[in-house]
Parts: C-alpha cells; sequence; structure tokens
C-alpha cells in the first residue's frame, strides 16, 4: 500500500491567555487583601495561637502536636507575599494547567490570613486561639455530603442528563433515611432505603427527559419543589405525631486503627462515620470507572456525542437510564449522609446544598477529584459562614454564604477559567 | 468474512404518505466502487440509514453474500461488516483518536479497564496497511477535518468492514484532501473492499466510481458509467436536460462599489477570524470569495452586512462607510444580503410568504402607513414576485417554512433583487438546493451582474465559483491567499486554499 501524502498538521486552539489572567489578577487582588487588611490590620506586637487539638479519638492517647504561636503581621505578610507570588507567577507564565489548583491554593493561604487576623491577640475574637483541626474536621460534615451530591450529578451529567435534582434527592433521602435510621437503629439499611429513593426520583427524572424528551432543567427543579413539599407534608402528619420515627440517632464514628492517631488527617479523615468511607469507595470507583474502564468510556461518549455512541451500537437510551438511576441513587444517599450528621429530619433543612453540590461539579469540571476539591472548598465555606459569627468577625454569614453561587456564576461565564460541561449535557437524545 | 457483495431488493421507506424509497434495488460486488447518484431529497441517504440499521424499512430485503440479513441497529450491520462514514462525523471531539476508533469494540484488560496499548498497535497496524496516517493519541477536535475523515474511514476499517459507506464525503474538503480520499478509496477497492459512495457532485463521482446508479424522488432511474458526459448524468439526475454552463457577457467592470480595506474581526471568543483582508468589489462584476468552509469567510459576511463588530479597518458601500453600522444603515447604503443559514437568518418560517418577501423593507411607505400595514399592498408585491421568481407555494399566505428548500430560497432571493440595490452579497447561495433551483439562481445573479450590479459571492463549491466569478478571491485562515482570474487551473486554487502560496502564479 501507498501513503498519501497530505500533511498531518495539527490545529491548536487559542489557549484562553486573558482568562488566565483574570484569574491571576484574582490572585493578586487576594494577596494584597491579606496584605493591607490582614497583615496591616494587626498590630505589629499582636500573636495568634494556632492549636490542632485532636477531636472524636476514642481510646488511647492520640499523637499530638502542640500548639503554634505565631506573630499575626508578620505571619500574614508571608502568606501574602506567597499569594502574590503565585499570582504573578500565574500571569507572567500563563501555565496552561493546574490554573484553578493555583487558585485553590492562593484561597487557602487567604483563610488562614483571615483566621491569623480574627485570633490576634487584642483582637475582637473572645477566645485568641484557633482550632484547625477542629475547624476541618467541622468542614467535614458538609463538604462529605456535598461529594456524596456532586458525584450524584457527575454520573447523570457525564451521560448527557443535567440532574438539577440533587437538592430533591437529598431531601427524600433524608425523609426515608431518618425512618428507616429510627425505626431500625441501623444506618446500613437506612442507606438502602436512601438509595431505592434516591434511584426512584432518578428514574422518574430519566423517564421524562429521556422518553419525553422534556426540558431537563424544568423537570428537576419541579421534582426538587414537590419533593419539598411532599417531605413536608409528610413530616406534618407522618413524623410530628409519631415521633418515635424521627428521634436523632446518628452513627458511631469508626476510627481506623493507628490512622487515626496522625495529627490533623487522622481524626479529619479516619475517625469518622460509615458515610466517609463509603464516600472514598464513591470517589475511587467513580474517577476509575469513568475514565479508566470500556464502561466509562461508553457514558462519556453518550454524554458528548450520543449519535456517535449509536453508530457504533451503544444503547444511548439505556446508558442514560443506567446512569440517572444510579446518580438518584447516590444522590440519596447523600441525604441519608446529611441525616447521619444532623439526627433530626427538619422540612427543608438541607436549605440549598444540593445546589450548591451542583455548583461544585461544575466548578470542578465534571471530574470527580476536581468536584472532590470544589466540595472542600465550599464546604470550609459553609463552615465559616457560621462559624465566623463566634470570632466576631465583622463579615455577614449570608454574604459569605453566597460565595459558592458567585464562583459558579464566574465559572460558568468564562470569567475565570474555562469549563465545558460534557457536549451533549441536556440535550435529549432523538433517535432517527 | 472476507469480500463482500451487498445486494438490495425492492428496499421501500416511508415517512407517513410519503415514500422516501421506492423498491430501489442495487448491487454492489466485492472492490467494486459504487457511486449512488442524485440531488439532496432524492433519497439517498434514507437508503443508507436503512442500510446501516438507522431505519427499518418498510419492505424489501438485504442480501450480503446473497443471504437475506436484517438490521435492528447500527450495531448489527457494523457486526456483517458495513462500516460508515458519515456526512457528519461520527467522532467524539473531546476524545483522542484511539479512544474513537475503539468505541463500541474496546479491548480491555482486568477490571474491564481499557486496553489502550493494543488499542494504539492495532491502530497503526491498520493506519499502515491502508496508508491512514494517523496520529492516535491525538486529540480529535485538534485535526483538521480531513484527517478526522480519515479516522472515520479507520474507525469503520478497524470494526472489520468489507463495505464502505461514504455519504458526501467531500463537501467539507479541500480539492487536494478530496484528491486524497479518492486515492485512499481507489486503494481501498484494490484491497477488495467494496464502496458505496453517495454524492450529488458530478466530477467526483465521474473520477472515482466504477458504476454509477442514479436515484431521483425515491426511485432509481438508471445506471451510468464514468465514461458518461456530466451533462447526461445530470439530465438523469434531474429528469431533464440541463445546461451547466451558465452564460455571461464578457468581463466588463465598472467603478468600485463596496470596498473593503485591512479589514479585522474577531469571533465569539475573541480569536481573529478575518485578518486583514482587503479587496473591492466593482460594478458589473462578480468577485466569488472560495474557500473551505470555517476559514472566515461567514464572519467577513456578517462583518459587511452589519452584523457583527468590525475589531479595525473600512467597508464602503458605495462611498458610504459601513463598519460597525446597523444592519439597517447598510441595508440604507444598497446593500442586499443573501445569508448562509436561510431559515435562521433569512427567514421568519412561521410568517407567510408575502410578509417574509417585505422583511427588508418594514418601513417602505408603499408597504405601510401611519401605524398600519398596507395588506393589500404586501399582498400585490407578493403575488407579482411568486410569479416573476416562479416561487411554488399553495398560497402567498402559506407560512413560508412549509416550503421546500429551494423555494424558501427563492424567497430570500427575491426579497433582496426586488429592492434596487448596488451591491448583492451571498453565502452558499445554493446550498442543499436541487440542480433547477441552483440554475435559477445562478441565472438571477448573473442578471444583477449584466446590470451593473457589484455581486459578492461566497461559496465553499468551487463549480459555483468557476461558474459564476469574474474573480475569485480564496479565504484560509482569515486571510486572503490570493485573487485569481477563473482561468485559472482547479489545482492552483487548491493550494490557496490549504494555504500554500509560493507556487502560485497570480
Amino acid at each position: 500500500m501507498t501513503t498519501v501524502t497530505t500533511p498531518v498538521n495539527v490545529i491548536r486552539r487559542d489557549t484562553p491567555v486573558g482568562r488566565t489572567r483574570v484569574i491571576g489578577g484574582i490572585m493578586i487582588a487576594m494577596a494584597l487583601f491579606i496584605m493591607w487588611v490582614f497583615a496591616f490590620g494587626a498590630s505589629s506586637k499582636a500573636t495568634s495561637i494556632i492549636t490542632f487539638n485532636p477531636l472524636n479519638t476514642s481510646g488511647g492517647a492520640p499523637w499530638t502536636l502542640g500548639n503554634l504561636t505565631v506573630p499575626s503581621r508578620l505571619s500574614d505578610v508571608v502568606l501574602a507575599l506567597i499569594a502574590l507570588g503565585t499570582g504573578i507567577e500565574t500571569i507572567v507564565r500563563i501555565p496552561a494547567k493546574r490554573v484553578m489548583a493555583r487558585f485553590g491554593f492562593v484561597s487557602v493561604l487567604f483563610l488562614l490570613g483571615l483566621f491569623v487576623w480574627t485570633v490576634r491577640s487584642g483582637g475582637p475574637s473572645p477566645t485568641n486561639f484557633i482550632d484547625l483541626t477542629d475547624i476541618l474536621v467541622n468542614a467535614s460534615g458538609i463538604t462529605m455530603v456535598l461529594i456524596y451530591g456532586s458525584m450524584a450529578g457527575i454520573m447523570c451529567e457525564r451521560a448527557g442528563v443535567v440532574n438539577i435534582a440533587i437538592e430533591g434527592q437529598f431531601l427524600g433521602g433524608a425523609f426515608v433515611g431518618a425512618i428507616v435510621a429510627s425505626a431500625t437503629n441501623s444506618f446500613v439499611f437506612a442507606t438502602f432505603a436512601g438509595a431505592i429513593v434516591g434511584a426512584l426520583l432518578g428514574w422518574v427524572l430519566a423517564f421524562f427527559a429521556i422518553r419525553y424528551r422534556s426540558d431537563q432543567v424544568i423537570v428537576g427543579v419541579v421534582l426538587v419543589t414537590m419533593i419539598g413539599s411532599l417531605t413536608n407534608f409528610l413530616n406534618l402528619t407522618f413524623l410530628t405525631p409519631y415521633q418515635q420515627f424521627n428521634t436523632g440517632v446518628t452513627p458511631n464514628s469508626i476510627p481506623i486503627p493507628l490512622l487515626d492517631k496522625i495529627p490533623i488527617i487522622g481524626p479529619l479523615l479516619f475517625n469518622q462515620n460509615m458515610f466517609f468511607y463509603l464516600m472514598y469507595l464513591l470517589v475511587g470507583a467513580m474517577s476509575f470507572g469513568l475514565f479508566k474502564t470500556k464502561w466509562g468510556l461508553r457514558v462519556r461518549a453518550v454524554g458528548e456525542h450520543p449519535q456517535a455512541a449509536a453508530s457504533v451500537g451503544i444503547r444511548v437510551k439505556g446508558v442514560r437510564y443506567f446512569n440517572t438511576i444510579l446518580g438518584g441513587a447516590i444522590g440519596g444517599v447523600g441525604g441519608v449522609a446529611f441525616i447521619a450528621l444532623h439526627g433530626q429530619f427538619n422540612p427543608g433543612f438541607t436549605s440549598g446544598l444540593g445546589y450548591i453540590a451542583l455548583a461544585a461539579l461544575i466548578f470542578g469540571r465534571w471530574r470527580p477529584a476536581g468536584a472532590v476539591v470544589a466540595s472542600i472548598i465550599f464546604g470550609l465555606t459553609s463552615m465559616l459562614a457560621s462559624g465566623l459569627q463566634s470570632f466576631n468577625v465583622p463579615v455577614s454569614s449570608e454574604i459569605l454564604g453566597m460565595f459558592p453561587y458567585i464562583i459558579t456564576i464566574a465559572v460558568v461565564s468564562g470569567l475565570i477559567g474555562r469549563v465545558r460541561a460534557p457536549a451533549a449535557d441536556g440535550i435529549p437524545y432523538k433517535q432517527d | 468474512m472476507l469480500f463482500m457483495r451487498l445486494e438490495l431488493r425492492g428496499i421501500t421507506k416511508r415517512f407517513g404518505s410519503f415514500t422516501a424509497n421506492d423498491a430501489i434495488d442495487l448491487v454492489v460486488e466485492p472492490g467494486e466502487i459504487h457511486c449512488l447518484l442524485g440531488e439532496n431529497g432524492a433519497g439517498k441517504s434514507t437508503l443508507m440509514n436503512v442500510l446501516f440499521g438507522l431505519y427499518n424499512a418498510d419492505g424489501g430485503e438485504i442480501l450480503i453474500n446473497g443471504e437475506s440479513v436484517h438490521f435492528a441497529t447500527s450495531g448489527d450491520a457494523v457486526r456483517k461488516g458495513i462500516g460508515m462514514v458519515h456526512q457528519h462525523f461520527m467522532l467524539v471531539p473531546v476524545f483522542t483518536v484511539a479512544e474513537n476508533v475503539i468505541l463500541g469494540f474496546e479491548p480491555t484488560k482486568s477490571f474491564n479497564r481499557i486496553d489502550y496499548a493494543t488499542a494504539s498497535d492495532k491502530i497503526r497496524k491498520f493506519s499502515e496497511e491502508f496508508g491512514l496516517e494517523v496520529d492516535p493519541d491525538a486529540i480529535v477536535e485538534e485535526l483538521p477535518v480531513g484527517i478526522q475523515q480519515r479516522v472515520e474511514i479507520l474507525k469503520a476499517l478497524s470494526q472489520e468492514a468489507e463495505l464502505l459507506i461514504l455519504d458526501e464525503p467531500t463537501a467539507v474538503l479541500t480539492p487536494q484532501e478530496i484528491e486524497s480520499l479518492i486515492k485512499i478509496m481507489k486503494d481501498l477497492a484494490a484491497s477488495g473492499k467494496s464502496i458505496l459512495f453517495i454524492s450529488h457532485k458530478l466530477k467526483e463521482v465521474k473520477a472515482v466510481a466504477d458504476k454509477i446508479t442514479v436515484i431521483r424522488l425515491g426511485k432509481v432511474v438508471g445506471t451510468g458509467l464514468p465514461s458518461d458526459s456530466e451533462e447526461e448524468l445530470a439530465s438523469k439526475m434531474v429528469g431533464r436536460s440541463v445546461n451547466l454552463q451558465v452564460e455571461k457577457s464578457p468581463h466588463n467592470p465598472g467603478a468600485p462599489m463596496l470596498e473593503v480595506k485591512d479589514l479585522v474581526v474577531r469571533d465569539e471568543r475573541g480569536v481573529t477570524v478575518v485578518n486583514n483582508i482587503s479587496f473591492t468589489v466593482n460594478r458589473g462584476e462578480v468577485l466569488a470569495v472560495a474557500g473551505v468552509q470555517g476559514n472566515g469567510q461567514s464572519e467577513l459576511v456578517e462583518a459587511i452586512a452589519g452584523l457583527r463588530a468590525v475589531e479595525s479597518g473600512t467597508i464602503s458601500i458605495n462611498g458610504v462607510r459601513v463598519d460597525n453600522a446597523s444592519p439597517r444603515e447598510c441595508l440604507d447604503a444598497g446593500l442586499a444580503h443573501i445569508p448562509e443559514d436561510r431559515q435562521r437568518d433569512g427567514l421568519v418560517l412561521s410568517l407567510s410568504v408575502a410578509d417574509n418577501l417585505v422583511l427588508n423593507t418594514p418601513r417602505a411607505p408603499q408597504f405601510a402607513g401611519r401605524g398600519s400595514r398596507k395588506l393589500q399592498a404586501v399582498r400585490e408585491n407578493a403575488e407579482r414576485l411568486v410569479k416573476d421568481f416562479d416561487i411554488r407555494t399553495e398560497s402567498v399566505d402559506a407560512p413560508v417554512g412549509s416550503l421546500s428548500g429551494g423555494n424558501q430560497q427563492k424567497v430570500i432571493v427575491a426579497r433582496e433583487l426586488s429592492r434596487n440595490v448596488d451591491v448583492l452579497i451571498a453565502a452558499q447561495p445554493t446550498r442543499g438546493l436541487d440542480v433547477g433551483s441552483i440554475e435559477y439562481v445562478h441565472k438571477q445573479f448573473i442578471r444583477e451582474r449584466d446590470s451593473n450590479k457589484a455581486v459578492l459571492l461566497v461559496s465553499s463549491e468551487l463549480d459555483e465559483v468557476f461558474a459564476l466569478a469574474d474573480r475569485i478571491a480564496v479565504m484560509f485562515q482569515g486571510g486572503i491567499t490570493g485573487i485569481v482570474s477563473p482561468d485559472s487551473t482547479r489545482e492552483s486554487i487548491g493550494l490557496l486554499m490549504a494555504g500554500i502560496t509560493e507556487q502560485v502564479n497570480v
């Protein structure tokens, strides 16, 4: 056979230089904020104490870290300089990858700077130390629920069905989970019950999205509203008179021997309830499944170009049904995990967490690992929104609560970073 | 399975009361390149979709090597050795070449993991065997269209296709890429693969076919050989004799009417898509802009028509500056615009034919009084134009969306030419039209030219460009690589379309 001599030249797309610059600019602005407000807002004599007290450790003396006393102003200056350096590096070098990771890093520096400034001696806070482990452990619960939610979304959206109903799957799963956990005192049963309810809601979404090719966003919103009202009603008519079905049980923490003794990481990752360990498995399985296996390739093909998938004999509708139902089940389990955190079911008590999970999966670019990072950032902010008041920080918690949504709008509109949804996400598939 | 003889017997496919395929018989021998020639809407694609298991036939049977087969899905067809290269590529843009090729037939390791090493080896093997050079790890959306098509062919071959269906494969290629494709097809046929090639372009069909089957209105109307003349084939395809030559008077340019100078235009993403272009269109001439789709032609036209912001440079019509003017100001300066996407930009499909015919003159005193429309005048105008331009519609009150593509285009042409203008710009004006309508539209353009108007024609069909142009400007990646006379060879224009300027003597 002869070779045809057409040049195999590759067209490179223009890299989003402008947007990278915008992100770099935002990072520099954050650095300057740390510098002027946090560093120079603290007196040069003030000190801040950071502690790492372990929590939840049961039995045996844990390995601990001592307290760290740092000069407030100097620490914040150092944090500001590191942030500034990262921002300048981003603007000058325009790195092709890990721009958002740099942004996340600077965000963490910003939070640290805020802590140091908040608890400085002579500051407004009634306590002059901040317990880092405590903060992280407090944020871990919400983060865990957000991760379940974003995995629920990724599962559906990678196959091309927009799952805006995560909030509804949370509420449905939480309601049933509370009843089953109270009745049986077993969160294993509750998990199965929550998964079934979530799967059922996923099936409803899939049924309208696939069979009737309805607008998936509308179906999703309707589902959330409907489940919200339904659980309100059932709560009034059933849980209020029969309180033995809403006792507020929570699962025990399961410490992993030895690992739970590691400072910070131990209490944070290895001394938690079963839903954390299930979450590790879920994230690992989804990362592996979506990006390494035959199943994942087919799912992503269905989400990107269903006609192409169909042309090689992949059953597009089957894949979409399967993934949407599975995604719903994951969302339902997320609801049970929320009960494990809260104990009792209360109407509407997820208060928009499902939408933050949606934001996290977009921020994480429809990738499990990315969604985990986004969930951690959003989980920390959610915790801060409620926690900062105890430090008398003059920032309204309601304003801070807007943070995930502002970030999401910035990301979706392409102001910072470039995200690309699966190309066929939300587009009904029509077999011709 | 080696070598395939495909036979279609009496294939019939109906959509409601409309019969798209009517008892079609067809035989493709092993190693044969069989062309299916027909106009848009003749039923070619329907037939291929039946053959590929995407539609169920209402009658008839498919035989492979004498054995009757039934395809419920395209997967069944693929398993029987039929591969299809779709007109709109069935490739996932964000996947690599390897991922696209193995999709649906993935080699796996333990835990269902995809075995990418095996996949890449397999692709390299096929690439070498059939001379289809391609990098398995390249991301498909970053490859030029011609290479993407190669990936499609490779995909079909790796699925062990013995019969390849190529559905209008040349629409998006440069002449050089077309030549390369023709060579690939001939090599494949020589190695025993059967090829079913669908096209309405006579030149290509003659260049590549061993046998030709012509279909019209869903029926086989004849067969032909590549030695038949273009006129013969065309008249079979259309059902009457056609004149492929457009007659026009000698080129006699007058004063400059449309002047574009140092024009720079960006797209929505901020990428420069028209890069420093200058040209002039004079009275009494057709300047054709040739080039492969997506090299900035659409944005150039939109900028001239006032539909897209101009970054820098100037546009003037009849001496009036219209860069960054509103569409209304452009029209007032004497511009008529036949847009590329007629259904999106040219018509309001749910409005009547009569209303669509006055869309460009909403404030003209003959159609609009003080606060109310003169419906009688609108209707009379429509009846006159429908007659003059031979628009086939049941009434002027019918929604324009109910007309055929050719007649929709005639509505736009009639509307734009009914105003007295100086400059006509038309983007892909005959895309998707039947030969009869193409003839008609071409005649109208020449009539405008001969009545001393300036015409700017943007077309990716080289035949059209050669038929109409007095001068040809070739666009490549936003720039003009050359302005040449229509006596230039196809090859030299092809090189300009690929951005190669050295070898061409302008």
